[in-house]
C-alpha cells in the first residue's frame, strides 16, 4: 500500500496537478484569511473555514480525477491488477495519497491561527475541533471523487462528473427545502425507488424474473408500510435526501463544537465511498 | 506448470473464448497463435488475474487464480499487449514502483533490478523518462517489469509488435534464452517468430482452439503430398509432356514464365516416391536444363490461413 501512496504522491508533483490544487487552496484561504481576519480584526478563524467550503467543487476533482481514470485509459491498471498487490490496497493507497496531499495543504494552513494567536487570545479547541471537521468533511468529498474516478476512463468526464455531484450535494439543503412533505409524495417516492432499483438490477443480471420479483416485493413492502404505519411516509423524500447533506453536517464545526454524530458520518461517509470503488472495479473485472 | 480447463469468457452476448483446454508443461515455450479478435489476449488477461472467467478454470502450478489469486500473481512475470508504463517515471524509479508491489526486499530489489537491466539492456536510459523512450525501448521496459521477481512463469502478450527488425531478433534471442528456466506462453500473429521460438503452437480462431502441435508437426500434417515448383529452360509444351510421362508424377501444372525463355511448373508426386531423381534425368535428356527446384512444404503462414479458414467455413 505504501508503495501506491509513494507512487501516487509522487504523480501529484512531477505533474501540474499537486502545485495547481496547492496554489489555489492556499491562495483562497489566504484570501479569505486575510478579509475576514486580518482586514475585519475578527478572531473568528472558524468562520474562514466554513466560508471557503467552496473550495471544494474545485480542489477535489482536481485531485480524484485522475486516480483511477488514467490507470484504466493508459492499461496500467494491468500492471497493478495483475501484481500480488491486493485490489483493495491499491485503492485505499490512491485514496490515502490524495487525503495526504489534502492534509498537508490543510497544514500549512494552519500558519494563519498561528498568526493570529501572536496578535491576542484565540480558542484553540474550538479551531482545532474545526479544523478536524473541515478534513473529515474534505475525507468524504474526495472518496466521490475516487469512486466517479473508477467508472469513466476519461479524466476530463471524472472531472466533470464529480464537479457536478459535489455541486448537488452543496445546494442539497436548498433543495430539500422545497421538497414536497405530505404523505402521498412520500409513499409515490419510495415507489420510485423499489422500481427504480429493480431496473437497476435488470441492467446488471439481465434476469427479468429477479428485477420483477425484487420491484414487487419493494412494492408490497411499502403497501404494508404504509398498513402499519402511515405516518412513517410524512416528510420521507426530505428524510432520504437527508442523508446526504454533506454540508449540513459540517454546522456544528462552524460552531467551533466537536460533537461525536458528524465525525463519525463523514467517516463511514468515506469508507462506504472507498468499498463502493473496490466494488465497481471488481464489477469491471468479473462483467 | 499451467492447467486451462474448460475456460470459457462471455461479453454479454458475445463469446471471447469458447471452453478452452490446454497444458502447458514447466519449461515449456508455448506459442499462441490466431488473428486479431481471435482471444489471445482475453486468454492471456485471464490467466494473469486481470479479469475473471465466465465458466472453467486456470490452474498454475496446481494453484486456481480465483481461488488464491495473490499466490499465483506472484508466479507469473506479465506483458500486456500495451506495456503497463508510466510515463512520467524514469525507467528507474518505475522499475523500483514493480519491485515495491511484487513485495521484493530491499537488498533483493537493487541486485534483481540491475540483472533485469543487463538482461533486456535498458541500462542507458534508466534514468530517463519513460514517455521519452522509443518503441523498442519501451517494450524493453515493459518486458523487465515482467521478470522483476524472477517468476516461473512469464506471459508475454505480442512481445516484438512494432518493433524493428533488429530488435524483433534481439527481443527473440532474449526470450528464447528465457526460456531455458522459464515456462513462457508467447502469443504473436507473426508466424515466423512462433516457429523459431517456440517449442509446441497453440493456433486459436474465434475463441476456439484450431489446432495444436509442434511447428514442424504441424507442417507435416496438412502437407498433402509433395508438391514443388521447377523451373525449366525449354518451350512449355514439350516440357509439360516430358514431366507428365515421369512415374510417380500426379499432376504437372503450367505456372507461366518469370524468365524469358523459361517456364515454371508445379509439380506434384504421390507421396511416397521422391521424383526429384528422375526429373533431373528426365529434364536432362531432353535437354531442358533445371534453373530452379523448390519444394512447396507448407509454411506455417498457409497453416493459419488453412485452419482459419476452415473453422470459418465450418460455421
Amino acid at each position: 500500500m505504501l508503495s501506491v501512496i509513494k507512487k501516487e504522491l509522487r504523480t501529484y508533483f512531477t505533474s501540474m496537478t499537486g502545485y495547481i490544487f496547492l496554489a489555489s487552496f492556499l491562495f483562497f484561504t489566504g484570501l479569505f484569511f486575510t478579509l475576514l481576519n486580518l482586514g475585519g480584526a475578527s478572531p473568528n478563524y472558524n468562520n474562514v473555514l466554513s466560508n471557503i467550503q467552496f473550495i471544494f467543487l474545485l480542489a477535489v476533482p482536481m485531485l480524484t480525477m485522475r486516480l483511477l481514470a488514467e490507470e484504466a485509459k493508459q492499461k496500467t491498471d494491468q500492471l497493478l491488477l495483475t501484481s500480488p498487490l491486493p485490489l483493495k490496497d491499491m485503492v485505499i493507497g490512491k485514496y490515502l495519497a490524495a487525503v495526504a496531499v489534502f492534509f498537508g495543504a490543510l497544514a500549512i494552513t494552519f500558519v494563519y491561527p498561528i498568526i493570529m494567536s501572536t496578535l491576542g487570545d484565540i480558542s484553540w479547541g474550538e479551531i482545532i475541533g474545526s479544523y478536524i471537521g473541515f478534513f473529515l468533511f474534505g475525507c468524504a468529498l474526495i472518496a466521490v471523487g475516487l469512486f466517479i474516478s473508477s467508472v469513466t476512463e476519461n479524466q476530463v468526464v471524472a472531472a466533470v462528473a464529480t464537479f457536478t455531484t459535489l455541486l448537488l450535494l452543496w445546494l442539497l439543503d436548498a433543495i430539500i427545502q422545497g421538497l414536497p412533505i405530505d404523505r402521498t409524495s412520500g409513499v409515490l417516492f419510495a415507489a420510485v425507488i423499489a422500481i427504480g432499483l429493480a431496473i437497476l438490477i435488470y441492467f446488471t443480471t439481465k434476469n427479468i424474473y429477479v428485477a420483477a420479483g425484487t420491484g414487487l416485493v419493494g412494492l408490497v413492502a411499502i403497501a404494508i408500510g404504509y398498513i402499519i404505519k402511515a405516518s412513517f411516509y410524512d416528510g420521507l423524500m426530505p428524510r432520504v435526501f437527508q442523508w446526504f447533506s454533506l454540508y449540513s453536517r459540517y454546522n456544528d464545526f462552524e460552531l467551533g463544537v466537536l460533537s461525536l454524530s458528524p465525525v463519525i458520518y463523514y467517516i463511514t461517509f468515506s469508507c462506504a465511498f472507498v468499498f463502493l470503488t473496490i466494488q465497481m472495479l471488481e464489477k469491471k473485472r468479473w462483467s | 506448470m499451467i492447467q486451462v480447463e474448460n475456460l470459457t469468457k462471455r461479453y454479454g452476448q458475445h463469446t471471447a473464448i469458447d471452453s478452452l483446454n490446454f497444458t502447458v508443461e514447466s519449461g515449456e515455450v508455448l506459442g499462441f497463435l490466431g488473428p486479431n479478435g481471435a482471444g489471445k489476449s482475453t486468454t492471456m488477461n485471464i490467466l494473469t488475474g486481470y479479469i475473471s472467467t465466465t465458466e472453467g478454470r486456470a490452474l498454475v502450478n496446481g494453484v486456481d487464480i480465483l481461488e488464491e489469486p495473490e499466490t499465483v500473481k506472484k508466479m507469473i512475470g506479465y506483458l500486456p499487449e500495451f506495456p503497463p508504463l508510466y510515463g512520467d517515471m524514469t525507467v528507474n524509479e518505475y522499475l523500483d514502483f514493480v519491485c515495491d508491489i511484487k513485495g521484493l526486499s530491499k537488498s533483493e530489489k537493487k541486485q534483481s533490478q540491475e540483472k533485469i537491466m543487463d538482461l533486456v539492456r535498458i541500462g542507458d536510459v534508466q534514468k530517463r523518462l519513460i514517455r521519452n523512450l522509443s518503441k523498442g525501448y519501451k517494450q524493453r521496459v515493459g518486458l523487465a517489469q515482467a521478470l522483476v521477481g524472477n517468476p516461473k512463469v512469464l506471459i508475454l502478450d505480442e512481445p516484438t509488435v512494432g518493433l524493428d527488425p533488429k530488435q524483433i531478433i534481439e527481443i527473440r534471442n532474449l526470450i528464447s534464452n528465457l526460456g531455458k528456466d522459464h515456462t513462457i506462453i508467447l502469443s504473436s500473429h507473426i508466424l515466423s517468430e512462433v516457429s523459431e521460438v517456440c517449442e509446441r503452437v497453440i493456433i486459436i480462431n474465434k475463441g476456439k482452439i484450431v489446432a495444436s502441435d509442434t511447428p514442424e508437426n504441424l507442417s507435416k500434417g496438412l502437407d498433402d503430398g509433395s508438391k514443388m515448383i521447377v523451373r525449366v529452360a525449354g518451350p512449355e509444351k514439350q516440357a509439360l509432356k516430358v514431366i507428365k510421362e515421369i512415374h510417380g508424377v500426379k499432376l504437372a501444372e503450367l505456372q507461366g514464365s518469370k524468365e524469358k525463355g523459361t517456364v515454371d511448373i508445379i509439380v506434384e508426386s504421390v507421396p511416397e516416391i521422391d521424383i526429384r531423381k528422375p526429373l533431373f534425368y528426365a529434364m536432362s535428356k531432353a535437354s531442358y536444363p533445371i534453373l530452379m527446384l523448390k519444394s512447396m512444404g507448407l509454411t506455417l503462414e498457409d497453416i493459419f490461413l488453412q485452419v482459419t479458414n476452415q473453422e470459418t467455413e465450418v460455421r
